[in-house]
């Protein structure tokens, strides 16, 4: 289902409810998450042509859930106004040496948020 | 930063055609275009995230709250808005040094700590900082010890992140708000330690 | 899309330009390019789409250019896209606008 936008010119009001409200990017899924917090998951290998915010350094790369954040519009389907396609997201973390090999700190840690669609289970 | 290869008054010039074909067909309103502009040049900056920490340093529960779930800790002091819609706060401590980017655009918490600097939406940064993390901060003078878990959150979906550094020693007898004067942008991201306050000028020796 | 904006670990960079006591905005049109996009997120387009149209600029011009000037792309190549204004009026503009010609 495509976006569509009202195409009106913002308003001073509007601005300022835009300003103090934000967006609204929580969406409903009546399906459980596919993960929770400690299962380990792989980032998919995928090369879209179109816009994601699953970045190249965790593709194919092994973490493990640490939040489930909830229900959120997909912006991969939204930047193309495909539409709203709403899905949990995870906070998931990945070993620095996991992303970038024995150089990096064995302590050190990076945290992402990913979508249902950017994982699978190992 | 990256060099502009047009000069900037090409730019400026292409801008102002833009802006006035805009305004004349009604896709914008000059009035929004000057609220817009004045409420991130004189409302909204580091001040509303300084307050957040200054609370979560004298309050304890505010604290528990706010590490639970930023979103409703902050909107208790009405900080709500654009670009910081969901918020999750993160906790330095001796042990942890958090550190937050994005590295896809530069996504930030506008209403909490106002436009990003430069630097957090440089090249550079957005590169470097999820791959030598301790390199650049060293870059900011902060050398992190080994024995320090660094944890970096690249905020590339709708959660925003926010720093809550660990409060500076000789600060006990600080009120909520000389401690929220303390509290600098980049240590709210992450680039920088909370420095004591200065001692008065009649102890200097 | 395997873009240039996906830069995460990418090497050659160079140092972090630390710039203090910067303002907001460092020139008049930096600041009309941002309230300008602002004002169209959600009515005209999702944030989503401004921050792909940007991702779509060439490779070269992408890490060739400043923050807003990508912004100001992004601006271009949506209102564009979606027939809200012509390139050929911009670049009328333009030459209406420019000084001393």
């Amino acid at each position: 289902m495509a976006i569509e936008t009202s195409n009106e010119c913002m308003s001073v009001s509007q601005a300022k409810a835009l300003l103090k409200h934000g967006v609204e990017c929580r969406g409903v899924s009546d399906d459980p998450p596919q993960f929770q917090v400690g299962d380990v998951v792989r980032a998919k290998v995928m090369h879209p042509i179109t816009y994601t915010r699953l970045p190249r350094y965790v593709r194919g790369k092994i973490g493990t859930i640490t939040k489930v954040h909830g229900v959120y519009i997909f912006p991969d389907t939204m930047g193309q106004r495909l539409g709203t396609k709403p899905q949990y997201v995870y906070s998931v973390r990945f070993a620095a040496q996991e992303l970038w090999g024995p150089d990096a700190a064995s302590k050190d840690v990076l945290h992402i948020d990913l979508f249902d669609d950017h994982l699978e289970a190992t | 930063m990256a060099h502009t290869h047009r000069p900037e008054s090409d730019i400026a010039l292409r801008v102002k055609a833009i802006e006035s074909l805009l305004v004349e067909k009604g896709i914008v309103d000059p009035a929004t275009l000057d609220t817009i502009i004045d409420a991130y040049e004189h409302r909204i900056g580091p001040h509303n995230g300084a307050r957040i920490v200054a609370k979560a340093w004298v309050d304890a529960d505010y604290k528990q709250r706010l590490l639970a779930d930023g979103t409703s800790a902050i909107a208790e002091l009405d900080l709500t808005g654009f670009s910081s819609e969901h918020m999750v706060v993160v906790e330095n401590t001796p042990q942890v040094h958090n550190l937050i980017v994005c590295t896809l655009c530069s996504c930030y918490p506008w209403a909490i700590l106002g436009l990003p600097p430069t630097w957090y939406k440089s090249f550079a940064y957005r590169s470097r900082a999820v791959i030598e993390p301790r390199k650049v901060l060293q870059e900011f003078g902060l050398d992190i010890p080994d024995d320090v878990e660094i944890r970096v959150w690249d905020s590339n979906a709708d959660l925003r992140y926010l720093v809550l550094p660990e409060r500076p020693a000789g600060t006990a007898g600080l009120s909520e708000a000389a401690l929220a004067d303390l509290v600098t942008r980049n240590a709210m991201i992450g680039t920088a330690q909370v420095p004591p306050p200065e001692p008065p000028s009649t102890l200097a020796a | 899309m395997n873009g240039p904006h996906d830069m995460g670990g990418m090497h050659g960079m160079g140092p972090i330009p630390i710039e203090p006591d910067e303002p907001v905005f460092h020139a008049e049109w930096e600041a009309k390019v941002f309230a300008m996009s602002f004002a169209t997120f959600c009515n005209f387009f999702p944030v989503d789409e401004t921050r792909h149209a940007s991702e779509r600029m060439p490779p070269g011009d992408y890490l060739s250019s400043a923050y807003y000037e990508r912004w100001l792309y992004a601006l271009e190549r949506l209102i564009t896209e979606h027939n809200l204004v012509t390139p050929a009026e911009i670049e009328q503009r333009i030459a209406e606008l420019a000084p001393g010609e």
